[in-house]
């Protein structure tokens, strides 16, 4: 601990520190433009110089680091006038043309130059006056107003990982810009738009939108995936008009992917149901709220009278507040008198959660999104998280900086790969293999805990099933070097600290329960406890639906696999809230027929999906900006969502509806607001605390499910792409700026066998059906494998796939086929 | 010549400060620094191509255009500047019918300009390949030029 004086006030700081970081951390400010807390000092813009008493030079406060015992003056005559020629220096060049920035009111030049600048010059004004760089979908570089701090290109370079921007040039001429002057293409973070220090990088949505001081703020909770970032929202005359990451608030401290930033103008969709519907026979037919729930209540009724109350079923949402699937899973409980209830989460994060019961005895599986700091090594399996959960990836690839060693098993190159220090390529739905295969080479070498390991439950037969996967084994099945999964091991097995980390997500089909058991076998072997083990659930609210009890809980309550995809007169109607199932399910076809043979089914949606298009009524739901309640993200936190804008339409909140319907079946489900919700909720489910833990071993052999033949060549692997999450952000204006399609990848070699040209449309079909999807020939997919993802429902893309056992990776496999013409 | 490139890259890999180095071993090998072989370097070294790029742009030693089989760089620094080396230049490109930084068509010379070469005795001076000549006139380029055609 340091002691030192800033202006007169006695502070400490830690080793290390700068003297910029202690005064800051002591709420003393230092002006800076080039200092961002997630990035290496720059020491560029001179503007935080300080005195500090007994050195005649002065410090650069970003870039020097704090001693016992300086008396540091941050304040003076002499600072002033320093800073006061820099910012002259500054302005030489910049344009001053701030009545048309969007920048201004907010911007750090402009309030510096308020602070310390003067209002004559001793130099010739030269204004850049270079025309904007608007090419780009979602970010328009202005380099008149550039001050070249660089802070764009070292955000994108050295915290994002990408590396878009460079500082191009020498000299006055420099500009910040892609290489070679090319359209800008990137992760559509937005980073570089919030972090800019003047105007130069603007976000194009927002632009000539408002002036930053007629904004009101407002944070709310990301509505996209697990990390459950904070967004804090500028909003006017009841618009949202941008996202935008602030420092020091939320999970996410100032970070926000793309979606979170972009993606939320989904809700202002011109597809957004305003009306309750009703089915005519082809088509609908708008009516009032009154006669949608009495339709309902009397069509419902009769379902249980003549059927019985367990033939009906439900299905809860990702995307809904903790309240909204508390109240569905209560009305099915408590108003309809079935147990039926169940989510896409079954597809996914379930496998999780039973795997995680399985083998460590637990029932909630909170992660930690800073888990990768401090290890000295962090394995990562088949997994993209720095698409899947973005802000999770950006603390993966801070700690690899930092120095852990990074290893990556995945098929593809991916962002991970790139910055990976050891990469292994595996063939895609292998995982399992590698982790046993693994596994067999630490009890070979000794490098587990025996002590602790043998006394468990399952270790013999663990060890037993392991016996068959030799290096040599594990090699052909999963395509990587003996060699490499013996040094991979090894170095997992000797590190003195860990963090093995997946994905598990119905949105993926190359990885099942199994996966999630064989990494929490590698875990218990190696001695480390549960947390070692991070599996983020998927979505906004998947960790929070799993707990509201959307899910089977008593032994006669079925679940999604009988209620979508079981025996054909088990149900007879459906209550769907949130969800795509056509869309989003595997074996489409499957599913549309069960909807089809319903005598009653009912869709509450934001948007007429394909299976709201099958519904005998349809309810508009508000959507996630439109209504109050909580999100819970993957580390089980409890995060508030608020109203910041007015319902779409005639639409109301999830709760509310299914509590009306409640009303009026004339079964009130005793909530009338949602803090009665809340509070019932608080009560019926006690906070988990440490949870105790058991320890069991569940050998998980590698099990293949379609594999490639003659007539079906490729294996068919589904993934998400970096700018979309789910299906609903498919519905952002500007998302689909930057992909509007869900493109097959497809390898040259492959391409060039089957005939496909890049850009051209090919005949995907499986055993299960066909579609037709554009082709994009990339060097980057492994051959024998295309890749899709599966967020557009337009694409169909769930026609292809089959429902596979809990266990196995689901990858289905298909025949590609150019079609003719183009 | 792309295996040359791949032999320098796999040389340097993963050691830090590579790329100024790769950059000039391709430069000796293409002649040049074209988008093609910046995003090959990028690649090979595991870093963004708006990096190397920045590092190409920023070195007047590297270049992204072509150069003859001749490259001509004449000083402009205070003494050459003095000693009215500005006459020379602007007899070598009446003479080859080119602009600073341009080829010729027979893509036999190119001209450079550089700040000092290290050898103000020597003004006016002018290097071309390796070979310097010094105390230029615009009387001597006829046939110093001469020398290599």
């Amino acid at each position: 601990m340091l002691k030192l004086i800033i202006n007169d006030k006695n502070i400490t700081a830690e080793e290390g520190e700068t003297i910029l970081q202690a005064a800051l951390k002591n709420n003393i400010y230092i002006p800076n433009l080039c200092y961002d807390k997630r990035l290496r000092p720059y020491g560029g813009c001179r503007l935080c110089v300080v005195e500090v008493e007994g050195q005649a030079r002065l410090f650069a406060a970003c870039s020097s680091p704090a001693q016992d015992g300086m008396n540091i003056k941050t304040d003076t005559p002499k600072l002033r006038k320093y800073r006061q020629t820099v910012l002259e220096l500054l302005l030489i060049h910049h344009p001053l043309d701030c009545p048309v920035c969007d920048k201004a009111g907010e911007c750090d030049l402009q309030d510096l130059a308020y602070e310390y600048g003067k209002p004559d010059s001793r130099f010739i004004r030269h204004r850049k006056a270079s025309p904007p760089d608007v090419r780009g979908p979602l970010i328009e570089l202005t380099a008149n107003r550039c001050i070249l701090c660089g802070k764009c290109v070292r955000i994108c370079r050295d915290h994002q990982g990408r590396g878009a921007l460079g500082l191009i040039g020498r000299g006055f001429p420099t500009v910040v810009q892609p290489a070679f002057g090319e359209i800008l293409e990137c992760d559509y973070c937005g980073q570089c738009v919030d972090i800019c220090p003047t105007g130069a990088i603007l976000s194009k949505t927002f632009k000539f939108k408002a002036r930053s001081w007629f904004l009101e703020e407002k944070e709310t909770t990301c509505p996209f995936c697990g990390c459950g970032c904070t967004l804090t929202l500028g909003l006017r005359e009841g618009n949202i008009l941008r996202s935008r990451g602030k420092e020091g608030i939320g999970v996410s401290d100032g970070n926000l992917c793309g979606r979170g930033r972009f993606g939320i103008d989904y809700i202002n969709s011109e597809h957004r149901l305003k009306n309750p519907l009703i089915r005519e026979n082809e088509t609908f037919r708008e009516v009032t709220w009154e006669e949608a729930l009495s339709h309902i209540s009397s069509n419902l009724k009769e379902t249980i009278n003549t059927n019985g109350a367990a033939s009906v079923g439900a299905i809860g949402s990702q995307r809904c507040t903790n309240e909204d699937n508390y109240v569905l899973q209560k009305f099915m409980r408590n108003t309809i008198g079935s147990g039926s209830i169940d989510s896409s989460a079954a597809l996914g994060y379930a496998k999780v959660q039973k795997a995680w019961n399985m083998a460590f005895g637990r029932n909630s599986h909170p992660i930690d999104l800073q888990s990768p700091y401090g290890k000295e090594i962090l394995f990562i399996v088949e997994s993209d998280i720095s698409v899947t959960h973005p802000i999770f990836g950006l603390n993966i690839l801070e700690a690899s900086r930092g120095g852990a060693q990074l290893i990556v098993a995945d098929s593809r190159e991916t962002k991970l790969t790139r910055h990976s220090s050891t990469w292994l390529p595996i063939e895609d739905g292998t995982g399992v293999a590698l982790m046993n295969g693994m596994m067999k080479v630490l009890i070979d070498k000794d490098l587990i805990k025996k002590d602790s390991a043998a006394g468990l439950k399952g270790f013999a037969e663990l060890q037993a099933m392991l016996e068959e996967y030799t290096p040599a084994k594990v090699s052909q099945i999963t395509g990587i070097s003996e060699e490499d999964i013996t040094a991979a091991a090894v170095a997992l097995g000797t590190a003195k600290s860990r963090m093995i980390a997946l994905s598990v997500s119905a949105t993926e089909n190359t990885k099942g329960m199994d996966i999630a058991l064989a990494a929490a076998n590698l875990t218990i072997l190696l001695g480390e406890d549960p947390s070692t083990l991070q599996i983020p659930a998927e979505y906004s609210n998947t960790y929070g639906l799993y707990h509201s009890g959307v899910r089977p809980l008593k032994p006669e309550d079925k679940g999604i696999m009988e209620i979508l995809y079981g025996d054909q007169t088990a149900f007879s109607a459906l209550y769907i809230m949130g969800e795509d199932p056509v869309t989003t399910f595997p074996d489409s076809s499957k599913i549309l027929k069960r909807l089809k043979s319903l005598d009653f089914l009912v869709v509450q949606d934001i948007f007429m999906t394909e299976t709201a298009k099958l519904a005998n009524v349809v309810l508009p739901a508000s959507s996630w900006g439109e209504k109050d309640g909580t999100f819970t993200n993957a580390e089980g936190k409890v995060q508030k969502v608020f109203k910041v804008v007015d319902p779409a339409g005639d639409s109301k909140p999830d709760w509310m509806i299914i509590k009306n319907l409640a009303l009026t079946m004339e079964k009130e489900l005793g909530v009338r607001s949602l803090e009665d919700i809340q509070a019932e909720m608080k009560e019926s489910q006690p906070t988990v605390t440490d949870e105790e833990t058991t320890l069991t071993f569940n050998p998980a052999k590698y099990v293949r499910g379609e594999e490639p033949s003659q007539e079906f060549p490729f294996q068919l692997v589904i993934r998400d792409v970096l700018q979309h999450s789910g299906v609903t952000s498919t519905s952002s204006k500007s998302l689909d700026l930057v992909i509007s399609e869900a493109l097959l990848e497809i390898n040259e070699e492959d391409a060039k066998k089957q005939g496909v040209k890049d850009n051209s449309h090919v005949k995907v079909t499986s055993q299960h059906g066909s579609i037709f999807l554009k082709a994009k020939v990339s060097e980057e997919v492994p051959q024998g494998t295309v890749f899709v993802p599966s967020h557009f429902p337009y694409a169909k893309i769930n026609t292809l796939t089959h429902l596979a056992s809990n266990g196995e990776s689901p990858i289905s496999v298909v025949k590609i086929e150019a079609t003719l013409g183009k | 010549m792309l295996q040359e490139i791949d032999r320098v890259i796999q040389q340097y890999k993963g050691k830090p400060g590579s790329s100024i180095p790769v950059l000039q071993r391709c430069q000796e090998i293409v002649g040049y620094l074209p988008p093609e072989i910046q995003k090959i370097v990028a690649r090979g070294l595991k870093t963004s191509a708006a990096e190397i790029h920045s590092v190409v742009s920023f070195y007047s030693f590297f270049t992204m255009k072509p150069r003859g089989d001749h490259n001509i760089r004449i000083c402009l620094g205070t003494a050459c500047y003095v000693k009215r080396v500005e006459e020379v230049l602007s007899k070598i490109k009446d003479n080859l019918k080119i602009d600073v930084g341009e080829v010729t068509e027979d893509k036999k010379f190119s001209i450079e300009t550089v700040r000092c070469l290290g050898a103000c005795g020597l003004a006016p001076v002018m290097v071309i390949d390796e070979e310097t000549y010094g105390a230029m006139t615009p009387k001597k380029v006829p046939e110093v030029l001469a020398e290599y055609s």
